[in-house]
């Protein structure tokens, strides 16, 4: 359902603007009252305030020119300018192509303008952003850089991007396990068709290695209620398989599949302390960016 | 137990249940392909519910079948009957039992629907699986052959095998030899003889099959005494009364009041049974196949248990062989409600008349009668009358018959005149005062069938007041074709006939075929003489076409005669059919020089090929001559080749009648037959379901709870 007071955030009103980079500005615009600067703390060169010292703080931090004006310990605390390295992957394989109705956006789509604001978000408070395009195997990779000037590059990389080929998620996490140096977060825009059933564990990977991951399960309507009433040949949007099958008969058998998908990439997810949000592509942007965001803060805290 | 309906006809809507199958198979949905991404979740979902999605696929469509098999079978009224009492055996130890099944033609008779034949089939099963293992049995099926049967044995499939092969044959049978047979075969078996003995006899009771002035059968006992078997009757008809109307026989005979080429087609109707039959469309048709039309629709008056004789006049379009049916309305038995006849219409024959003696007076003119005679309505010659004079200019090729009537002389055309004869035509020769029996010998002695000689002159003619003893015909061969005709009093008009004078013949000398005296004189002297000369024939009256030497020319007699001289000369009477065969009767087939039978098209359409026929008994005992059993009644039409091509032949198509008493299906009382096998001691009759003993259940209720739980099935299937 679209909030009347945020139409731009409205999915059927993204999909009528043609570009990604006018989706990324509707969607930041009606998002950027719930930004906040970056919650991570660092070494940085900009000075931020004075904290009282607490056993545990840094020594090397303590400020002696405070001490001695005030006599009490105070540690000085900084504004870290990139404090997180962030990397986006997209999944653009074929399935990710799908939308249930002409009305909406493709799940690519969908996945897209998610990254594309994210990115917009993250490089706005001066954090390093990504972009790991892949389908069955990493198609394009752009390193993540905190730079205003990066935003464009990533944008234009998400615009081109088509769907094709099998689902290989597992090629992007060996990508960012190679040139991910030290902690970051890795944000999965995926619909999980993946023929390799442990593509989940293969994500907890990336967590065991100090990144912190976020999978946002992007599904659209029809898969998730399936409401095909006639005899229909499904053709397969990855490979040359096809199957015939009466929607009436087979609905209640997939619904059960499908719930039982979900619950077990659900439970695989808080198992692998994976951050998961599932992203149906009929439902506004800010119901997926609003929660996540708040989630990342409250983290942070 | 057994199944019937009461509108059987309507069991074609069985075929209704067929629309699911049919649906099911041509009218499916194409599927709209759509491309879908959880291609996998479907394939795995399908895995998981496919044998209970096949499983509810097939009760559904069993449920839609038979919601519309059991609404259309109830439609047709389905009912098990189930007869009195079949377990007969159990009750006082083994016994030998012979079980008789009455395949006559009466047994053919549909009641609700069903043959009796078949409800005596099934009874007959019965009382076999109803004998105990111990009980040796046999099987009699009393049709058209000879009645026969083993003696009776333990091999069950044996037996069965008998009556269930059987088949209602349409001829009659003779219930009384087929009982006293089985009899016979039951006191046969010599390791048996300490054995009880049973009849079974599966029957419908028809009065006319058995004979029950003659004494019961009775088994020969170990020490020499007769004793009576136990019988039982089994009731294909359940007691019910069987109505039936017949043709029971048919006749044609040429009538020249119903105009050229007319025939008198008389039908013997019967009704048998207890009311009478008011207004029954009879009707007539000609021809066969889609030729086949309804010439005369009439009505017949049929009296309770009696006959009556109908007569319907046709004249045929055309000379040659015929078919005609005739039909009655159809009842319970079908078989002799209709009955054929094939019969060869006279062609058209074209005379020419020679007059020897005309005259300006008419009745004084020597041609003046036999034209009139050949000329007459209804008369299948065309007669042309030329002078003696123009004779000579005759085209002799033009004709099939020529009449020389006290022509003196043939002079040059003598020669041409026994080419024409030997060539196949005809010649009738009468005499009178110009003929000069020596010219005659010069001219015709080749063609003459006797010898002329002198004139005799009968005594009193031309005496004061004409009172003498003129001569008349005697020794008249009325089984001639020519003279058949004159049966009862129609012969008085042949033998009435008065002749005052006439010539002497004598036989020719030498060797030669022997001519054939027709008719003579009560002196002796030949009057009518037939000869055959090459092909043709040659009839010589030995006195005058006119009133001249004989009253002849104007008795009753005179008219016939000259057209079936006519008819004679020209060879078209010689191809009379026989009277139609009864079924099961031997009939013979005379084929044509360079003819060969292929096949035989019974009644049903179907045709019966060389090699099936001589599987039924089908000889050929001399070239040319096939002789065959017809089991069937009804119209059987020849297929020969002849010069390389097949083709139906009607000159030999033949009939064959139902046996007359298998239309009479009046039934025993059942206490009469039981009588007559030694009283209720002995027989008793079973099966009279309507009398009380066994009972019917309607099943169509049954079929419409069915019918509902299928459609309430299919409800909760599809929900």
């Amino acid at each position: 359902m679209a909030d009347p007071k945020r139409p731009l955030l409205d999915p059927a009103v993204l999909a009528r603007l043609g570009t990604l980079k006018l989706r990324v500005r509707a969607i930041t615009e009606g998002v950027l009252s719930g930004l906040h600067r970056s919650p991570h703390h660092g070494q940085s060169v900009e000075f931020a305030e004075h904290k009282e010292y607490t056993p545990g703080d840094e020594i090397r931090h303590i400020d002696w020119k405070a001490y001695g004006k005030f006599d009490r310990y105070y540690v000085k605390k900084y504004e870290q300018e990139t404090n997180l390295r962030a990397y986006l992957v997209v999944d653009a394989s074929g399935s990710m192509g799908y939308r249930g109705d002409p009305s909406r956006l493709t799940k690519l789509e969908y996945a897209s303008a998610l990254a594309a604001s994210l990115a917009f978000l993250l490089v706005r408070q001066q954090d390093a952003a990504g972009l790991v395009v892949v389908a069955g195997q990493v198609q394009r990779a752009v390193p993540p850089r905190a730079a205003a000037s990066h935003l464009g590059t990533l944008v234009d990389a998400l615009e081109t991007v088509q769907p094709g080929g099998p689902t290989r998620l597992a090629a992007a996490v060996d990508w960012v396990i190679e040139h991910a140096p030290r902690r970051s977060s890795v944000l999965v825009f995926s619909d999980l068709m993946d023929p390799e059933e442990r593509v989940l564990r293969k994500l907890a990977q990336l967590g065991r290695r100090k990144h912190e991951v976020t999978l946002f399960h992007v599904l659209d309507r029809a898969e998730l209620e399936f409401p095909f009433d006639d005899p229909t040949l499904f053709l397969s949007m990855e490979d040359d398989r096809q199957v015939e099958a009466h929607g009436r008969d087979v609905r209640k058998g997939y619904l059960d599949v499908v719930t039982r998908w979900l619950d077990e990439a659900r439970r695989i997810a808080a198992e692998a302390d994976v951050d998961y949000a599932l992203c149906r592509t009929e439902r506004p942007l800010e119901e997926v960016l609003l929660p996540f965001l708040a989630r990342r803060e409250a983290s942070a805290a | 137990m057994s199944l019937g309906f009461v509108n059987p006809a309507l069991l074609w809507g069985l075929l209704a249940a067929a629309i699911p199958l049919a649906i099911h198979l041509f009218f499916r949905r194409r599927p709209r392909p759509i491309p879908f991404p959880a291609i996998d979740f479907i394939l795995r979902a399908r895995r998981e519910t496919q044998r209970r999605l096949r499983l509810r696929k097939v009760l559904l469509f069993a449920a839609r079948t038979l919601l519309l098999a059991a609404v259309a079978a109830a439609i047709a009224r389905p009912r098990a009957e189930q007869p009195g009492a079949p377990a007969l055996a159990a009750a006082s130890g083994p016994r030998a039992t012979a079980i008789v099944l009455d395949a006559s033609g009466s047994m053919r008779y549909r009641l609700d629907g069903r043959a009796l034949f078949e409800r005596a089939r099934a009874d007959a099963l019965g009382a076999l699986a109803g004998l105990t293992p111990e009980e040796p049995a046999t099987a009699l099926v009393c049709g058209s052959e000879p009645p026969a049967a083993e003696p009776p044995g333990f091999d069950r499939a044996q037996v069965r095998r008998v009556l269930e092969r059987a088949e209602a044959t349409a001829a009659h049978s003779d219930l009384t030899a087929c009982v006293a047979a089985a009899v016979r075969v039951l006191g046969s078996a010599k390791a048996q003889e300490g054995l009880p003995k049973r009849l079974v006899v599966a029957t419908d009771l028809a009065a006319h099959a058995w004979r029950l002035d003659v004494p019961p059968p009775a088994v020969e006992g170990p020490g020499g005494g007769a004793r009576r078997p136990e019988v039982t009757i089994l009731d294909a008809a359940r007691g019910s009364p069987l109505p039936n109307h017949g043709i029971v026989g048919l006749e044609a005979e040429p009538d020249p009041a119903a105009g050229p080429r007319g025939f008198k087609l008389t039908a013997v109707l019967a009704n048998h049974a207890e009311a009478p039959l008011k207004d029954a469309p009879l009707s007539l048709v000609v021809g066969t196949g889609p030729e086949a039309k309804t010439a005369i629709r009439a009505f017949a008056d049929l009296p309770a248990n009696g006959t009556v004789r109908k007569s319907l006049l046709h004249a045929f379009p055309q000379g040659g062989p015929a078919v005609v049916r005739v039909a009655l309305p159809e009842d319970g038995l079908a078989d002799d409600d209709s009955r054929a006849l094939a019969l060869i219409v006279p062609r058209e024959v074209r005379a020419l008349v020679v007059d020897g003696a005309p005259s300006p007076v008419k009745y004084r003119d020597e041609a003046y009668f036999v034209d009139s005679a050949l000329a007459s309505p209804a008369s299948p010659v065309h007669p042309r009358l030329v002078d003696a004079e123009a004779f000579p200019k005759e085209d002799l090729s033009k004709v099939d018959v020529i009449f020389l009537l006290n022509v003196r002389s043939v002079g040059s055309r003598a020669d041409e005149l026994r080419k024409f004869v030997e060539d196949g035509g005809g010649l009738f020769i009468s005499l009178g005062d110009q003929v000069d029996p020596d010219q005659y010998a010069r001219e015709l002695g080749a063609l003459l069938p006797m010898r002329l000689h002198v004139e005799k002159t009968a005594d009193g003619h031309g005496s004061a007041g004409g009172e003498g003893h003129p001569a008349r015909f005697a020794e008249v061969a009325f089984d001639h074709p020519a003279l058949s005709i004159f049966q009862g009093e129609a012969r008085e008009g042949l033998l009435g006939a008065r002749t005052w004078r006439y010539v002497l013949a004598r036989p020719l000398p030498g060797p030669g075929p022997a001519p054939r005296v027709l008719a003579s004189f009560d002196d002796g002297a030949p009057a009518l003489v037939e000869a055959r000369r090459g092909k043709g024939r040659v009839l010589l009256f030995t006195s005058t076409a006119d009133r001249d030497w004989t009253d002849w020319p104007i008795r009753t007699s005179f008219l016939p005669a000259m057209q079936r001289f006519a008819a004679f000369l020209a060879g078209s009477l010689e191809d009379r059919r026989e009277a139609p065969a009864l079924v099961g009767a031997r009939w013979t087939l005379h084929l044509a020089e360079g003819e060969a039978l292929t096949a035989l098209v019974g009644p049903d359409g179907r045709e019966r090929g060389r090699a099936e026929l001589e599987r039924g008994g089908l000889v050929e005992s001399a070239p040319g001559v096939i002789e065959l059993t017809p089991r069937e009644p009804g119209l059987w039409q020849v297929k020969v080749q002849a010069r390389g091509e097949e083709r139906l032949e009607p000159r030999l198509a033949f009939a064959v009648s139902p046996d007359p008493r298998e239309s009479d299906t009046r039934r025993l009382e059942p206490s009469e037959l039981t009588a007559w096998f030694g009283g209720e001691g002995h027989a008793r009759v079973e099966g009279q379901a309507r009398a009380g003993t066994g009972k019917e259940i309607p099943l169509w209720s049954i079929l419409l709870v069915l019918s509902l739980g299928a459609f309430l099935a299919e409800g909760l299937l599809l929900g």
